[in-house]
């Protein structure tokens, strides 16, 4: 072909063209010669000289296609004489439209591709820019041409589309509400049809650049939504006739597959999400109180099944309409957890009380996982009811004990016992379970640091390292503040075995034999919850031990400087060999008692006088120890009462089986009572310094503050291990407006201001 | 021999032995920590200089290091040392 310009009569070499034009759009057969040539006379229009035919060219084949949609419509595609519908076997308007788009718009493609240079060149250059679209001023009316593709598109969409649309929509309808009640009719080709239909709505607009599926969406996708409702309405209202909720709930999670499978088969993707909400809001929203009307049933007698598809149905919609089944399940925990905690008593109700708790916990957090899919809501209900039900006070006037027990079941843990290592250690992680919804870590950290304080100054530990794990584990989950006092604590015995070690070796070296074999744990003041009894309590040592304690103290001053030793002897214990019975027997007792058998050493028998004023000791302590030494038999007594002359033996006839034992100590007598109210006690002390150091804090940063910002403030510093009553809080600004580190401003009554 | 002492297990506390109740310098208790620290003991130690007077370390360490010229003890003036027995 000839590539120059050059003058050419339209008239000639249109009717050939045009007659190619006609073969290709009906997918007619056109050899590889004629195809070349028409391509070439595109070109050679487009061209021609001295006026190029290209505008010519454009309307003819515009004027083409326009013919034949309407001879397509008129022959192949309208209602014939006789219906719409498909009789006898013949195709009827769906499957006709369906056949004719199929044919029609592949032909269009291949027409395109035959006038590429028209496209290319003619069309392409003088399209509007997208940025003149975005930015221009053009009026939507102005005359573009379009490339031929689009064009015939847009041919189809005004003289096919239009004059059948409303009747086309309709047979959709009818097909789909047909597929809903399972005709035979919609077999698998059907559906290929229909969906062919459906979505020529969307590919004739395929070429836009925007709102491609609007077309589909205002003849389709919106009567078939409101279709569908009305549908899914009578739906739900003939199954609440007929079903229980149980029932009712699964013939609905059946039929949203169904419907989300029937739009994936019929519809664009676009219009799933659409069709379901509609599915959901009649079905589910609007049927809310049936579906609701038996729940607390199902909640309580765990109805897993019916739990899981009542979960499936409500998820998608909004969190407040879930709310219900959220709350009935909260209260359901709440109530199975105070009835198994309620009635513990006993002496092992720490134990019970943590496991019971834990068994709870466990179960739900089980049940979220396999019916509500460990849904976050359902996690924090479960939170909320544990919470509610470890931190509920059993009375008004008594304090919750949760934080006792769970300290006092760590502690039982970490005693010596028969237990196995990987066992403890499961239980004690567990436990942190528990540990964490306690909103008095306050009280928690007393109550354990004084277990612990026993269980390694009395050497009861199972084992150091599951002491330290558990450490490390509340370091964890509160803090290195919570913590620090523990840390110190473990710190001290370690020291305190190398100082023992140290102090041997020095014995050693300058070869001095006690006689005795001393070990002496060195706490630090202050890091240990010692009590009431820190109190120094009078004693004159016995002189058979005092020379150790000498040799220690003086060793202990050259290593460290600037530092005074306190001895409890309260806490102290010895064993003592008693040689003076048929047997030998070696006792274990603590230093006390050791004093008061010591001065049986030069004789046999001795008042009460005696023994109390030679050791220095207040009566109730030598009442208690002696006392305790009674109980043992090792001495008798002339009388009951403890005092005056009242004569204290020595017991020759003493025997007993084992020749190595361990007396009663006197301490333990305090009452479990008392130690409870000593520790809540020393908490509140711990919470009264612990609020007034923060009022302080603040005031001294911030100058003047109301009352409610204030206590906002303090509330929101404290959270970590307390909540302080409003009224503990008042209480401690008043006490320092009294000692004068704030005041109240003149003009205002509810106004704080610091006073530097 | 009719009684013989095998073994004693002592249990004692530690604290400072201070010529005085507070801290000069943050007018804290000895008992307890300097205001930058929360747990008295190792962690939070005294400190005594030459002239006597006895600080929290931290406290002293902090007031050298504002004393541009000579290092002087806050309580007598004296030329700070440290006593380091
Ligand atoms: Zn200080
Ligand atoms: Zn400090
Ligand atoms: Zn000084």
């Amino acid at each position: 072909m000839s590539l120059t310009p050059k003058s050419v009569d339209f008239n000639e070499i249109w009717p050939n063209l045009r007659s190619t034009a006609e073969a290709v759009i009906t997918l007619g057969n056109v050899n590889r010669s004629d195809w070349s040539t028409r391509f070439s006379d595109v070109y050679t229009l487009c061209v021609a000289h001295p006026e190029p035919y290209a505008d010519r060219l454009y309307n003819e084949t515009k004027q083409f296609l326009e013919n034949h949609v309407q001879n397509m419509l008129a022959t192949r595609v309208a209602p014939g004489p006789c219906s719409t519908s498909s009789v006898n076997g013949e195709p009827d308007l769906l499957q006709r439209y369906y056949d004719a788009w199929t044919e029609y718009s592949q032909g269009v493609k291949y027409l395109d591709n035959l006038y590429s240079y028209l496209n290319q060149q003619h069309i392409k250059k003088q399209k509007i820019s997208d940025a003149e679209v975005v930015y221009g001023n053009l009026s939507s009316d102005t005359m573009e041409q379009m490339e031929i593709g689009e064009l015939g598109l847009d041919i189809w969409h005004i003289y096919m589309i239009k004059n059948l649309s409303d009747d086309l929509v309709k047979h959709i309808l009818e097909d789909i509400k047909a597929d809903r009640c399972g005709s035979p009719e919609i077999t698998p080709n059907r559906v290929k049809v229909i969906n062919g239909v459906v979505h020529s709505f969307v590919q004739v607009r395929g070429y836009k650049r925007t709102g491609q599926l609007k077309l589909y969406q205002e003849l389709v996708e919106f009567p078939l939504v409101m279709a569908s409702a009305d549908y899914y309405d009578n739906e739900a209202a003939k199954l609440l006739k007929t079903c229980t909720v149980s029932q009712y709930m699964e013939e609905v999670i059946k039929i949203l597959e169904e419907e989300t499978k029937r739009a994936k088969k019929f519809l664009h993707a676009t219009s799933m999400w659409r069709l379901r909400k509609q599915c959901e809001d009649r079905f589910v929203n609007r049927r809310l109180d049936f579906i609701y009307s038996e729940c607390k049933d199902m909640v309580s007698q765990e109805k897993r099944k019916d739990l899981r598809n009542m979960y499936k149905i409500l998820k998608p919609i909004a969190d407040n309409l879930k709310s219900q089944l959220i709350h009935t399940f909260l209260d359901h925990i709440k109530n199975e957890g105070l009835e198994t905690i309620s009635t513990l008593s006993g002496e092992n109700i720490h134990i019970q009380f943590v496991e019971n708790m834990l068994k709870v916990h466990q179960k739900f957090h089980e049940l979220i996982a396999d019916v509500f899919e460990n849904d976050s809501l359902f996690l924090s209900a479960l939170d909320k009811a544990c919470a509610s039900i470890i931190n509920r006070r059993p009375g008004d006037r008594q304090p919750c004990r949760s934080a006792e027990y769970v300290a006092k079941y760590c502690d039982t843990l970490l005693k010596k016992s028969k237990t196995t290592e990987a066992e403890i250690d499961q239980k004690l992680t567990n436990n942190i379970t528990i540990f964490k919804y306690i909103e008095d870590k306050d009280v928690y950290q007393k109550f354990y640091s004084r277990l612990l304080a026993k269980r390694l100054i009395h050497e009861q530990s199972q084992s150091m390292d599951a002491e330290e794990a558990m450490i490390n584990r509340l370091k964890q989950a509160c803090g290195y503040e919570f913590t620090n006092k523990l840390h110190r604590m473990f710190t001290d015995i370690s020291l305190s075995v190398d100082l023992n070690n140290k102090f041997n070796n020095h014995l050693k070296q300058e070869n001095i034999d006690l006689g005795i074999n001393l070990s002496i744990k060195v706490l630090q003041a202050g890091a240990w919850p010692l009590g009431p009894t820190q109190v120094v309590i009078p004693f004159a040592v016995p002189q058979e031990f005092e020379k150790s304690i000498r040799m220690f103290e003086a060793f202990y001053h050259k290593s460290f400087n600037g530092r005074k030793l306190t001895w409890l002897h309260h806490m102290c214990h010895g064993e003592l060999k008693l040689g003076y019975l048929k047997k030998t027997y070696i006792v274990t007792m603590q230093t006390y008692q050791m004093a008061m058998l010591l001065l049986f050493e030069s004789c046999d028998s001795l008042t009460c006088k005696d023994i109390q004023s030679t050791l220095q000791l207040n009566s109730e302590t030598f009442q208690k120890h002696l006392q305790s030494l009674l109980e043992s038999k090792l001495l008798n007594a002339s009388s009951e009462s403890l005092e005056g002359n009242t004569k204290i033996e020595l017991n020759f006839d003493y025997s007993n089986k084992r020749t190595k034992f361990k007396i009663t100590s006197a301490m333990q007598k305090e009452t479990q009572q008392e130690q409870i109210e000593h520790t809540i006690s020393a908490v509140d002390e711990d919470r009264k310094l612990y609020l007034q150091a923060a009022i302080v804090r603040i005031m001294k940063s911030r100058k003047v503050l109301k009352h409610n910002a204030l206590i906002q403030e303090i509330l929101s510093q404290s959270r970590v291990s307390f909540t302080p009553s409003i009224s503990m809080i008042k209480k401690c600004i008043e006490s320092l407006i009294d000692k004068q580190y704030i005041e109240r401003t003149p003009n205002s009554g509810d106004e704080y201001s610091y006073v530097a | 021999m009719k009684l013989t002492i095998k073994s004693w297990t002592g249990v004692a506390t530690w604290r400072w032995i201070a010529n005085d109740e507070n801290c000069g310098i943050c007018r804290m208790s000895f008992e307890s920590t300097c205001p930058e620290c929360s747990l008295p003991g190792d962690d939070c130690p005294l400190v005594w200089g030459v002239c006597s007077h006895c600080f929290h370390m931290h406290c002293i360490v902090k007031w050298l290091n504002l004393q541009t010229m000579n290092k002087q003890c806050p309580m007598c003036r004296q030329s700070w040392k440290f006593n380091i027995h």
